[in-house]
């Protein structure tokens, strides 16, 4: 390294720190042997971890998270596939304001959609509920999980389809046995980027639930009666299992990548 | 011929308002090979999409054994399309490629794999079944989109351009292949391509395109000896064209005004007809004199001269026409003599525009 690299070095340095020096702290004091998660830092402990798994609210917010995410996810995974699929597959007539009108969500902030959908349940005398959080959940994952499925619907991958089809197929076969296998990755990939947002939303989750809760919502409520590390643990919970899900997305892809490639 | 096994009757296509295709009649005969060569926009693998059920056609029908397949879709169809960029499912083994159609067809599992087997020994991939589609090479990806489409058994195999990602030495290998194995089923091979060496060393029968419409049909032969026009000519191998004249013409045969002179050609014409004449590089000859049977065409300069290992290809400058010629590598010739040409009427073939 050469002197001249010097404030280019030091500035990637800042910006890093900036970025993962809260992070950091936070899963640092998770494991802090005391009361408080402040400086100094008296030890490696796995109490607060402890103190996490046995309490019983916030492995029931949990269950909520798990419940919300994976069901959520689900459905927005499967809603964007069909969508791509049809709009790909079959041209419609208006197929750009389609697309349009599928991807249009994703402009829209979270406070807005949360708002929206509290006034319709309201209007439709739906009760807040996880159920609602879960609607809200596939609103804002719909446009994503269509944006990557639609990317994987090339000239390429409907020539293969073709050729199921020229083989005897009929097209639920043919989607079934061929473009769903086919787009494995891509709908894994799908699943768990849907899942890693629906985890830790926070906006719509407070706004459509009311007895039970999510994650997020529930340490929003712990956090406003003060600090303890027993919410630093949680924290790098929620956080550790996002990172694992995205290195899950990054895997598949770069798998679906050179398999086709 | 016999009864023909596919019949294209009038068959159209158009894009919005272009033509791709427009009033192709034609038919073929079981087992017959066939080859539909044209360059590109000349609306081959449109014909091929409408005849496997891909492409609805604007006008026209299409028949298979007898049936009307017009508006039937790909899978109720009795063909099979060996795609150009092959199209094998990447999730899938090898076998189980080869096996799909006949699993879609309801086929006991142990038969799948016994009919897989024999369909890869037949193109020379034995003992692939279980291997993973991605770790093949292009040759043995075409290999096995090959063996996935005849293990269907279809009454007609369609093949878009099949060779076209392979290297030189790998074509020339499959196209013998392809004759091979098309000869033992014993299937009609309908088959596209744009290279005119390919159309000639497999077809039984070239079908010439141009602009959506049938060119020229028949035996590679013929088509290359006596084309029915100037498209033809140049489309299938090197050629020299003179324009001319007819200037006398009795039953069968003429005589035509060129730049190289007064010369007969076999072919009805009227007097006073601008036509075209034809005669291929290896049919000029050299020499002031070459029998009773030859006539003469004048003196030119040779102007190039290659060496192309079998024989001599040679540019000749005569009557302000500049005229190929290949000749045996050991013929008397150097860039810049002068040199006499000479032609068999034989080999001047008279060409409609």
């Amino acid at each position: 390294m050469r002197l001249r690299d010097l404030p280019a070095v030091l500035y990637v340095a800042a910006v890093l720190a900036f970025v993962f020096l809260p992070v950091v702290t936070l899963v640092q004091f998770s494991f802090q042997d005391g009361l408080l998660p402040v400086p100094p830092f008296r030890g490696v402990s796995l109490r607060w971890y402890e103190a996490m798994f046995a309490d019983r609210r916030l492995m029931a917010a949990l269950r909520n998270s798990v419940a919300v995410a994976g069901l959520s996810s689900a459905a927005a995974t499967a809603l964007g596939f069909l969508a791509a699929y049809g709009l790909a597959r079959r041209r419609p007539r208006f197929a750009d304001a389609i697309q349009f009108l599928l991807m249009a969500p994703i402009a829209v902030s979270y406070l807005i959609i949360g708002m929206g959908l509290l006034i319709v349940f309201n209007w439709l005398a739906l009760p807040k509920s996880l159920l609602a959080v879960g609607v809200g959940h596939v609103v804002i994952n719909l446009p994503l999980a269509f944006a990557i499925l639609y990317s994987q619907m090339g000239e390429h991958q409907a020539t293969i389809e073709r050729a199921a089809l020229d083989l005897g197929a009929s097209e639920a076969k043919a989607m079934l046995y061929v473009t769903v296998p086919m787009l494995w990755p891509a709908l894994l990939a799908a699943f768990f980027i849907a899942f890693t947002l629906s985890w830790d939303e926070f906006v719509i989750a407070f706004l459509l639930s009311r007895f039970d809760a999510t994650l997020p919502v529930i340490i929003w409520s712990m956090l406003r009666s003060g600090l303890s590390p027993e919410l630093n643990a949680v924290g790098t919970f929620v956080f550790g299992t996002s990172i694992v899900l995205v290195l899950a997305v990054e895997l598949l892809l770069w798998r679906g990548r050179s398999r086709n490639g | 011929m016999a009864e023909a096994l596919v019949e294209l009757i009038g068959l159209g296509k158009r894009y919005d308002g272009a033509v791709a295709v427009e009033g192709v009649d034609l038919a073929i005969a079981p087992g017959e090979y066939v080859v539909l060569l044209g360059p590109s926009g000349s609306g081959k693998t449109t014909i091929l999409s409408m005849l496997g059920g891909f492409v609805p056609p604007s006008a026209g029908r299409v028949r298979i054994g007898g049936v009307d397949v017009t508006g039937l879709p790909p899978a109720r169809r009795p063909t099979a399309t060996v795609f150009q960029d092959y199209a094998l499912f990447p999730h899938m083994s090898v076998g189980a490629n080869v096996g799909f159609g006949l699993r879609m067809r309801k086929v006991a599992k142990a038969e799948r794999r016994r009919r897989a087997e024999e369909m890869l020994r037949l193109v020379g991939l034995e003992g692939f079944a279980a291997r993973a589609v991605h770790n093949l090479s292009g040759g043995q990806r075409q290999r096995v989109a090959l063996a996935r489409a005849i293990a269907v058994a279809p009454a007609v195999l369609l093949l878009d351009e099949p060779l076209g990602a392979l290297d030189l030495t790998l074509r020339r290998q499959m196209q013998e292949e392809l004759v091979r194995i098309q000869k033992r089923l014993g299937t009609s091979f309908v088959h596209v391509t744009h290279d005119q060496e390919e159309a000639m060393s497999i077809a039984d029968t070239v079908v010439l395109l141009n602009r959506g419409r049938i060119e020229d049909s028949g035996p590679p032969d013929r088509i290359y000896l006596r084309p029915a026009s100037v498209f033809a000519a140049t489309f299938m191998g090197e050629s020299n064209i003179l324009a001319g004249r007819v200037v006398a013409a009795v039953a069968g045969a003429c005589r035509v005004e060129t730049p190289l002179g007064l010369l007969p050609a076999a072919g009805a014409g009227r007097v006073g007809d601008d036509v075209h004449l034809l005669v291929r590089p290896e049919r000029l000859l050299l020499g002031s004199t070459g029998g009773d049977e030859t006539v003469p065409l004048g003196r030119g300069g040779v102007v190039e001269l290659s060496f192309q290992g079998t024989h001599l290809r040679c540019r000749v400058e005569a009557g302000g026409l500049s005229l190929l010629l290949r000749l045996a590598v050991d013929a008397p010739v150097a860039v810049g003599a002068a040199v006499e040409l000479r032609v068999r009427p034989a080999d001047l073939v008279l060409l409609r525009d």
